[in-house]
């Protein structure tokens, strides 16, 4: 009786110290001093892109009335309109939509192995392999979480943190692409591409989708267009 | 005496169940991401890097809000927006990887074995540094380029085989960009250890020439 009386205090015990203890190996003091104020810092900045990308979309548009209404009287004007619209076109900053395939990518759901953990989560390697995959079977236009792919993007990695164009992006990761719905399915089926997610998905339970889909939207690129060193010939 | 050391004996055993539930319990959880699992360094590079693109968009803004009252001030006097619209053709000519660009820049040449993915990582690193045009030996690279391997494992940029000596050229700041690939743990230094019978090296291009798509974009 007396041994039954001890039992459960000491299981519950045992388990109060070993969390104890792998709560202060994975954060040390200096985490836990200055994680909050930088936390809050990096999400003030991510807040506030927001907004400055808001402004830049507005002065865009002033700008393109301003180009509608000299295209409006005809001649050179039209003409410098019209090639301005077939360069955003080209360049990601018109919006676009049509048939094409989505594809999700998220961090394993289910129960994984403390050691296998990097092999159950996404990261940005697997987000250039698939944008990569993409153009590779025909792509006309990519965004991942409504960032749109553009000549200038990058997707960086800091920590188990992802960003596309310099933005925070949280999995799941949503890539929609436009483009030939049979070439970008036979693309991402091709047992030669992406062998190591499909691995992942397969072993650890990597979230790894593609679905064709009739209608695809993807934004235009909202980010600036930093051109201050090279000059067209 | 025999049912005391029974009750201990007993306790120690509920202990150590106890702390292999709560190791197997953590050992299971989902992993969930949070920016307060970073590490005060990690968010410290995410802070820079999130204040340098805020930084960019800041200047951006001035630049167009001057824009637009410039254009708006000469439709008024009559003298009409096409100086405005052609400063718009040449950034756009540049940002849409249309012709040929010039600009100061860094190469970077990799001599010894390398693969199409690594090869996309780089310039993807180049991209982040902030460079504004991108080729590869002699073939620019494009808003929807892709890199692969041959059947003969010989790296490929949108289908057309790379030379095996491959050089890197990027349009950008060069200080900057030679920075971001060159630093402690930075893409080199990652690089050189995956690829050690690799030679890669840097050199900073005050006047650097790109040359258009090889093919039109579809």
């Amino acid at each position: 009786m007396r041994a039954a009386a001890l039992l459960l205090p000491a299981l519950v015990f045992g388990v109060l110290v070993t969390a104890q203890w792998r709560a202060q190996q994975d954060r040390s003091e200096i985490a836990v001093r200055y994680n909050t104020p930088l936390t809050e810092a990096a999400r003030s900045l991510q807040h506030e892109q927001d907004g400055l990308k808001a402004q830049l979309a507005g002065l865009r548009a002033s700008l393109d009335a301003i180009g509608a209404s000299a295209a409006s009287q005809g001649g050179a004007g039209r003409e410098l309109q019209a090639r301005i619209d077939a360069l955003k076109e080209r360049g990601g900053l018109a919006p676009r939509s049509g048939a094409g395939v989505t594809v999700l990518l998220d961090d394993a759901r289910g129960p994984v192995a403390a050691k296998d953990i990097d092999k159950a989560i996404c990261h940005a390697t697997d987000l250039t392999d698939i944008v990569n995959t993409a153009w590779r079977g025909g792509a006309q236009a990519v965004a991942v979480n409504d960032e749109r792919i553009v000549g200038s993007s990058s997707v960086y990695c800091v920590g188990s943190t992802i960003m596309v164009n310099g933005t925070l992006l949280s999995p799941p990761f949503q890539i929609a692409i436009v483009g030939p719905q049979s070439a970008l399915l036979a693309a991402f089926d091709d047992p030669s591409q992406l062998r190591d997610i499909k691995q992942r998905r397969d072993a650890f339970g990597l979230g790894f989708r593609v679905s064709r889909a009739a209608e695809v939207r993807v934004p235009a690129y909202s980010g600036a267009l930093t051109v201050k060193r090279a000059a067209a010939r | 005496m025999r049912t005391a050391s029974g009750g201990i004996a007993s306790a120690l055993v509920a202990l150590v169940l106890g702390v292999l539930v709560a190791t197997h319990f953590g050992s299971q959880e989902a992993f969930s991401r949070s920016l307060q699992l970073e590490t005060p360094a990690s968010l410290t590079t995410l802070i820079a890097n999130l204040a340098e693109k805020n930084g960019a968009l800041r200047e951006e803004i001035f630049d167009l809000r001057l824009r637009v009252e410039l254009a708006q001030e000469a439709i008024a006097s009559g003298r009409g927006s096409l100086a405005e619209a052609e400063r718009q053709v040449a950034q756009l000519r540049v940002f849409a990887v249309e012709g040929a660009v010039h600009g100061p820049g860094i190469a970077v040449r990799v001599d010894g074995p390398f693969d199409d993915r690594a090869l996309g990582d780089l310039v993807n690193e180049l991209r982040n540094a902030g460079a504004e045009a991108v080729a590869v030996n002699d073939v620019r690279v494009g808003p929807r380029s892709w890199f692969g391997l041959a059947a003969d494992r010989t790296i490929v940029l949108d289908g057309a085989p790379a030379l095996p000596a491959i050089t890197v050229r990027a349009i950008g700041a060069p200080e900057v960009m030679e920075t971001a690939l060159t630093r402690t743990g930075g893409m080199l230094g990652q690089l050189a250890l995956i690829y050690p019978r690799t030679r890669f090296g840097t050199s900073r291009e005050s006047a650097l020439e790109l040359p258009a798509l090889t093919r039109p974009m579809p």
